[in-house]
């Protein structure tokens, strides 16, 4: 062994003993997030807080789940967007015309799209880069069209109207907009946190693996097609959920929802986030809802502003925002250790 | 090199400082002494491709609260209009409505969303219990389904089921009178327009039984092209065409089937033509194409509708839109409403706005009227006429029967399961 490759098995060994100590520290993380975030609403009354982050929680549950395909896979999805707006429709016809408790309908909706994703990604995952990014958009497009046209089932443009009912359940009346709010921390932290250990996996590193090399991860003796269309339906699920806070928080569920501008703005999120490191699109989420927000109540020239922004990240930082503040972290240590 | 400025904190900025912290302490008080004001949220489409819409609606809300805060203010309270854009999106239209009710202190709303944005507000409504006026959207099921009524939401825009009514009526008396069985119909692609084409022809053929529709388009929304539209139109050979086309797609559609010379060969029935925005924009406007009004200020023939639109045309330097109308009237609405009921409040205002007539200019008959059942506006008016080249555009219009609107709306609505 020369010195070098002792150097990195030292490294290394504890990395391995630690990815349970990592378990411990992630679950204690999202412990104490949602602990924070549950408690907001006994120091504020402001409820456009909350509102901000139940869209938060839609949009990052959505977006972070599109980085389990383009950051961690290299899957650029152009598509994604269909999974939110499917979680909504589904979520919001099964509670008007069936009417069964939120959680049944809740898991009914993961069930079908995951059933949807499976077969989607069957015929997406084959392709590479631009093809793939585009046989999905053409399904996105499939998909919103379909709720166009099926007008008598989906409300065609007008969308799922008469409000979408919210029975109480196990003393949980989403109804309530402090109850929502809650239940939209917990979806949104156990999404993320679940997403984590995905991330984290054995199989999260395959994914990177494939992401790098896949020439080189089959020749391991990965099946690469299953671990893509794995993590595609992983990811659907992930975003279905997002679709689902999004139809509760507005009460019905809109064609927009299943518009290639959803898929656009989860791109943008990651983005303005980072797609290197877990929080960056959730950090995006935040810094798009926030310049949303803001910049619509002053001007409703929106675009112009979104757009220098966009292109100072994209041309001025070259990178997501929790990318920049990584890498000179890192960098900062490097030279410390330099020292 | 002399250094005139010494480090350290600036007398200017000292100044500024104080200033500042004057401001923060003065600023309740500033606050309280305008609380007298009551706040009317909008959200409408401030962006995008109907964004001239959504634009002439806030004109038009403008130009109206100018002359009630002039007067005294909704019962002795000044409006201050709070107005945003919702981009067209169904849930930046909720998230916005939400805002201004619960940070900006709106205490009223008026809806300038269009389709699936006004679904998204009406949920917010209902959620938050304000008063409500929708302005823009034309959606019957908006009022008409008993699902979607609340208490505390109001309609002030013309409908599609009356448009379907009085152009099917209009239309069959021209197909009679000039033998007209052969029709093509040529509408976009989606809700609007499958269930206004559906009515209008259900309509047509029940005035009308021996028309017959031999083709079908449906052109998708937006649609840059519409050469094998008009191809297909021509080789079917009707003797007259129905349009729901709107905006931009109406005009590009009519400048380009103005190639074909489609307009001699056809009688055109295209229900949104009499609008300021398709009629100023069309490069050679056919003569003659039958058209219901939007918003046109020679219909109703009244001095007062002339001179909304010329003081609107002054303030503005353009023509108002059909949207323009709708939002001005609720204003009125609102006007009329809290002197009647001398209070501001959204709950005493809505019991009476349940029902209320008011005179207005844009009233079949000088007035219009909410009705008390569905909370929707009836009694406007509504008519149709022919195009000419040149101003103004539809000199006359055959004004429609509201008698016959509501005998046929309560037939339709039964047909619906709505009553």
């Amino acid at each position: 062994m020369t010195e070098l490759e002792a150097g990195r098995a030292e490294r290394l060994a504890p990395v391995r003993s630690g990815a349970a100590l990592q378990r411990y520290r992630d679950v204690l993380i999202a412990l104490i997030a949602f602990a924070v975030l549950a408690s907001l609403p006994l120091f504020t009354g402001s409820k456009a807080l909350l509102d901000f982050v139940i869209r938060c929680s839609a949009y990052g549950l959505f977006a972070t789940s599109l980085n389990l395909l383009v950051g961690y896979t290299g899957l650029t999805s152009f598509g994604h967007g269909m999974f939110f707006g499917l979680g909504a429709y589904s979520f919001g016809l099964i509670m008007q015309k069936l009417g069964v408790p939120i959680p049944v309908a809740f898991v009914a909706t993961l069930a079908i799209t995951a059933a949807v994703a499976a077969v989607i990604g069957a015929i997406c995952v084959r392709l590479k880069e631009i093809y793939f990014a585009f046989v999905t958009l053409a399904f996105q497009m499939l998909i919103h069209s379909t709720i166009l046209s099926w007008a008598s089932f989906t409300g065609g443009d007008q969308g799922l109207r008469g409000g979408i009912p919210r029975p109480a359940f196990l003393g949980i009346n989403l109804a309530n907009h402090v109850h929502l709010y809650i239940a939209s921390c917990a979806l949104l932290v156990l999404g993320l946190l679940a997403m984590r250990q995905i991330a984290q996996s054995p199989f999260g590193y395959t994914l990177r693996m494939i992401r790098d090399n896949a020439a080189r991860a089959s020749f391991l003796g990965i099946d690469v097609w299953r671990a893509k269309l794995t993590v595609f339906v992983l990811a659907a699920l992930f975003a279905s959920m997002g679709g689902m806070v999004m139809a509760l928080f507005v009460s019905g569920a809109y064609p927009e929802f299943a518009y290639w501008t959803i898929s656009g703005e989860g791109i943008f999120i990651n983005m303005l986030g980072g797609v290197s490191t877990f929080l960056g699109p959730m950090v995006g989420t935040v810094l798009l809802l926030l310049l949303n927000d803001t910049v619509t109540r002053f001007t409703e020239y929106h675009g112009i502003v979104l757009g220098v922004v966009i292109l100072f990240f994209a041309l001025g930082l070259r990178k997501g925002l929790l990318d920049f503040v990584a890498e000179w972290f890192a960098q900062r240590r490097d030279a410390g250790e330099g020292r | 090199m002399t250094k005139t400025r010494t480090p350290g904190i600036s007398r200017r900025s000292t100044l500024a400082l104080m200033g500042a912290g004057a401001m923060s302490v003065a600023a309740p008080w500033v606050a309280r002494a305008q609380a007298k004001t009551i706040k009317i949220g909008m959200p409408t489409i401030l962006s995008g491709r109907v964004a001239q819409l959504g634009t002439s609606s806030r004109n038009a809300v403008m130009l109206e609260v100018e002359k009630v805060n002039a007067a005294g203010g909704l019962a002795g309270r000044q409006i201050e209009m709070v107005i945003r854009d919702s981009k067209g999106q169904p849930q930046e239209a909720a998230r916005v409505a939400r805002e201004l009710v619960n940070t900006d202190g709106c205490e009223l709303l008026l809806d300038g969303e269009a389709s699936s944005g006004s679904f998204a507000v009406h949920e917010v409504a209902r959620d938050l219990g304000v008063l409500c006026i929708h302005t823009c959207s034309e959606a019957s099921s908006l009022t008409a389904d008993p699902k979607q009524h609340i208490p505390n939401a109001f309609r002030c825009v013309r409908q599609g089921i009356h448009d379907s009514i009085v152009g099917g009526s209009y239309a069959a008396s021209i197909a009679k009178a000039k033998g007209l069985k052969k029709w093509a119909t040529c509408s976009p692609d989606y809700a609007y327009g499958r269930d206004t084409t559906g009515e209008f022809t259900l309509y047509l053929k029940r005035f009308a039984p021996d028309v017959e529709v031999i083709s079908e388009s449906w052109p998708k929304l937006f649609q840059p092209d519409y050469t094998e539209v008009v191809t297909k139109i021509l080789q079917a050979k009707p003797q007259a065409l129905y349009s729901c086309l709107w905006g931009g797609d109406l005009t590009s559609y009519i400048d380009q089937a103005n190639i074909y010379a489609m307009f001699s060969q056809m009688e055109v029935f295209a229900v949104n033509m009499a609008d300021y925005t398709a009629l100023t924009v069309v490069k050679n406007l056919p003569k003659g194409i039958h058209s219901g009004n939007r918003y046109i200020k020679t219909f109703p023939t009244t001095p007062e509708n002339a001179a909304w639109g010329d003081a609107y045309r002054a303030k503005y330097n353009e023509y108002p839109t059909n949207w323009s109308w709708q939002n001005a009237t609720a204003v009125m609405f609102l006007a009329e409403a809290a002197k009647k009921a001398n209070s501001a409040d959204g709950k005493k205002l809505a019991e009476v706005l349940k029902g209320l007539t008011i005179k207005c200019p844009f009233g079949a008959d000088g007035t219009v009227t909410m009705r008390g059942d569905d909370h929707t506006l009836v009694g406007y008016a509504i008519g149709w006429g022919t195009t000419i080249p040149q101003e103004p555009y539809v000199p006359e219009v055959k004004a429609g029967d509201w008698k016959t609107i509501f005998e046929l709306e309560a037939e339709w609505k039964k047909s619906k399961g709505y009553t």
